[in-house]
């Protein structure tokens, strides 16, 4: 893009009722940041009170190299004049307005030949052609969002906002937009804020993630570092987890990098942690140390459910158990297994199909010891 | 699986009682107004009758009195009804429920009161009357009257309108750069539109047949304060087939109303917001 390309930083604190949220980004152009956490945590109202759209009780937010608030000078820049882009999650697309109309609405002059090119690249870019005459309505949800995200992109906006705005669409059209979505920020240099719950969606798109929790920022980082492994137990179960185990050390073995936990019926193999790795290496017999508490993480999709025991595989841990519950979650299935404790298992309707897996059954859970982690309360 | 053994409903009993029913309804309906319609033939000249001075005298005033009234509640009524429609505070609420006592209180009563407030021993027609302004029996009082029982029609059919229009399409056209006022014009106005047509359509059609309120309030001065509906009751009394001409005169503009409302309140993105 033409323009300087600024990012979007600031700080906000805002209140209603019970409610009470504080929020600070500071995002770099073309970059896209997630704020990432389950709902009523407040990701919307953020977005909102960045658009101009909520006033905060205090804070200072810069949007295009300019401030748009600042609660001590008092400084309130109206909605139409902070150079916004938004996408909602139902699209909004405007429905007395035909799709080129909706595309053009925010442009000053749309009527000019600068306009009209505007609206001509817009379509080029997201691939609209021959859809300028249909109504909103006539449209399928994916061209719906493309125009909604062409509408917001026309005016040259200096910060995008996108509150779940991939939500109402199926799993394989997300996945496109999403790179569309993030080649048009990379590409125009804008810089994006995305809400979200859904971890897939944070990683395809994000270079910071946030995780938040009832108004309050619970960590941040790049997104593999806070939603591959998550640190911390809360955070685990934030960004979605699903097997969490409280075990005691019972050996080590540093020579594998290992240790054995149990705990409750359950006996694992997890990769040993800073404290295992002590001073002795040379130790190969499993020496006996005072009782350690663990708190262990299985991310549901990393455990393979099997038939029989796969004995004479790479993995470390094959617990064999019951199949207490089995959910439909798409684009796959959640299996409950009952192993003395209750592991969740994510497979796909294909392997749900083969397999046949009804409550009940006998299954055996295997996985590696590297797919555990360990989880610091 | 149980609903396809379920019997599909005997076409006998349910159809004949609904079309009985119907035929009785429209026969009770439809024998009145093509008598109407009969009877003004038999008369003589419909044309000739509507042409007098004493209809053209009415006519005239109907149409620029409800012209007025109509304007007076679209000014008054559509900010009112967009407040209405987007404020949540209780006081409001309650204001709304009770907009549309006008509707179904008797037009006698409203003329009754009106007079009680505007007359010249009202609570505040004498205060009017120092001013030099004297309402009743005057053509703005036939205004009044109309104002009065016909804006509930208009502030209720454009509040629902209003809330049709999710407030997220005008968070997004203010993202957008367009301003409140820009935005409510290029968009949430069109959006109502349907609905705010309908609503006009209805407190016209109220207002045109005022009669009630504006016979307590305005009186039934010929050019000055009688309108159709008053006019039509005095010639029932002296001239039988000029009441009969304006009569079926006033049924074809109500007919002309009810399919403008049709034509105006189609859109083909209705049931799309």
């Amino acid at each position: 893009m033409s323009r300087d390309s600024h990012g979007t930083r600031g700080w906000a604190k805002y209140s209603v009722g019970e409610f009470s949220l504080e929020a600070q980004w500071d995002i770099p152009p073309g970059q896209v940041t997630a704020l990432f956490g389950p709902s009523g945590a407040g990701k919307s109202t953020t977005l909102r009170i960045i658009a101009g759209l909520v006033r905060p009780d205090s804070g200072h937010i810069e949007i295009g190299g300019r401030v748009v608030f600042d609660g001590d000078t008092g400084t309130m820049v109206p909605v139409h004049r902070r150079r916004t882009g938004y996408l909602t999650q139902q699209f909004h697309l405007f429905p007395h307005l035909k799709a080129g109309a909706n595309i053009a609405y925010g442009l000053s002059g749309a009527k000019s030949t600068a306009g009209q090119d505007r609206v001509r690249q817009m379509i080029q870019t997201l691939r609209l052609q021959g859809l300028e005459d249909r109504y909103p309505w006539q449209l399928s949800g994916g061209q719906q969002q493309r125009v909604a995200l062409a509408r917001a992109m026309a005016p040259e906006p200096d910060v995008l906002l996108l509150d779940e705005p991939f939500n109402s669409l199926d799993a394989e059209l997300r996945r496109v937009l999403r790179s569309e979505v993030r080649a048009m920020v990379v590409q125009s240099g804008v810089p994006a804020l995305l809400v979200t719950h859904d971890r897939e969606e944070a990683l395809a798109m994000a270079d910071w993630v946030q995780v938040v929790e009832k108004g309050r920022l619970v960590t941040e980082g790049q997104p593999l570092d806070v939603l591959g492994q998550p640190g911390r137990g809360r955070v685990a179960r934030l960004v979605g987890v699903e097997n969490l185990f409280d075990l005691t050390v019972e050996s080590q073995n540093p020579r594998d990098g290992t240790m054995i936990c149990v705990g409750e019926g359950i006996r694992l193999e997890v990769p040993l942690d800073q404290e295992g790795s002590g001073p002795e290496p040379e130790g190969i017999q499993a020496n006996p140390i005072p009782p350690r508490r663990v708190t262990v993480g299985i991310r549901a999709s990393d455990i393979i459910l099997s038939n029989t025991d796969l004995r004479g595989s790479s993995a470390r841990n094959r617990l064999r158990g019951t199949v207490s519950a089995v959910e439909a979650r798409p684009p796959g299935y959640t299996v409950t297994l009952d192993c003395g404790r209750l592991f969740q298992c994510n497979i796909t309707g294909a392997a749900m199909a083969e397999m046949a897996i009804k409550p009940g059954q006998e299954l055996w859970a295997v996985f590696k010891a590297s797919s555990c982690f360990l989880v610091q309360e | 699986m149980t609903r396809r053994h379920v019997r599909a409903p005997s076409p006998s009993a349910g159809r004949v009682f609904g079309s009985s029913a119907g035929i009785i309804y429209l026969v009770f309906i439809g024998l009145p107004l093509a008598a109407l319609v009969f009877s003004a033939i038999r008369q003589g000249n419909i044309l000739g009758s509507l042409s007098s001075d004493f209809a053209v005298t009415a006519l005239k005033l109907s149409l620029v009195t409800s012209a007025i009234s109509m304007i007076v509640v679209v000014l008054l009524g559509t900010p009112f009804a967009y407040l209405l429609a987007r404020s949540r505070s209780t006081l409001l609420r309650v204001v709304d429920s009770l907009i549309e006592l006008p509707i179904v209180l008797p037009p006698v009563v409203a003329g009754v009161a009106m007079l009680m407030a505007f007359g010249r021993q009202g609570v505040i027609g004498p205060f009017l009357e120092n001013l030099g302004i004297a309402l009743p029996f005057t053509a703005a009082a036939v205004v009044f009257a109309q104002v009065f029982v016909a804006a509930p029609f208009y502030i209720r059919a454009s509040r629902i309108g209003f809330q049709w229009v999710a407030t997220e399409y005008e968070d997004i056209s203010q993202t957008l750069g367009l301003s409140p006022l820009r935005s409510f014009f290029r968009l949430t106005l069109p959006l109502a539109g349907p609905s705010i047509l309908a609503g006009l359509g209805l407190a016209w059609a109220r207002a045109f047949s005022e009669f009630g309120a504006t016979m307590m309030f305005a009186g039934n001065l010929t050019g000055k304060t009688q309108t159709m509906p008053l006019a039509i009751m005095t010639a029932m009394e002296s001239n039988l087939g000029e009441a009969l001409a304006l009569a079926v005169l006033l049924m074809a503009g109500a007919v002309l109303v009810l399919v403008a409302l049709g034509l105006a309140t189609r859109r083909r993105w209705t049931g799309h917001l």
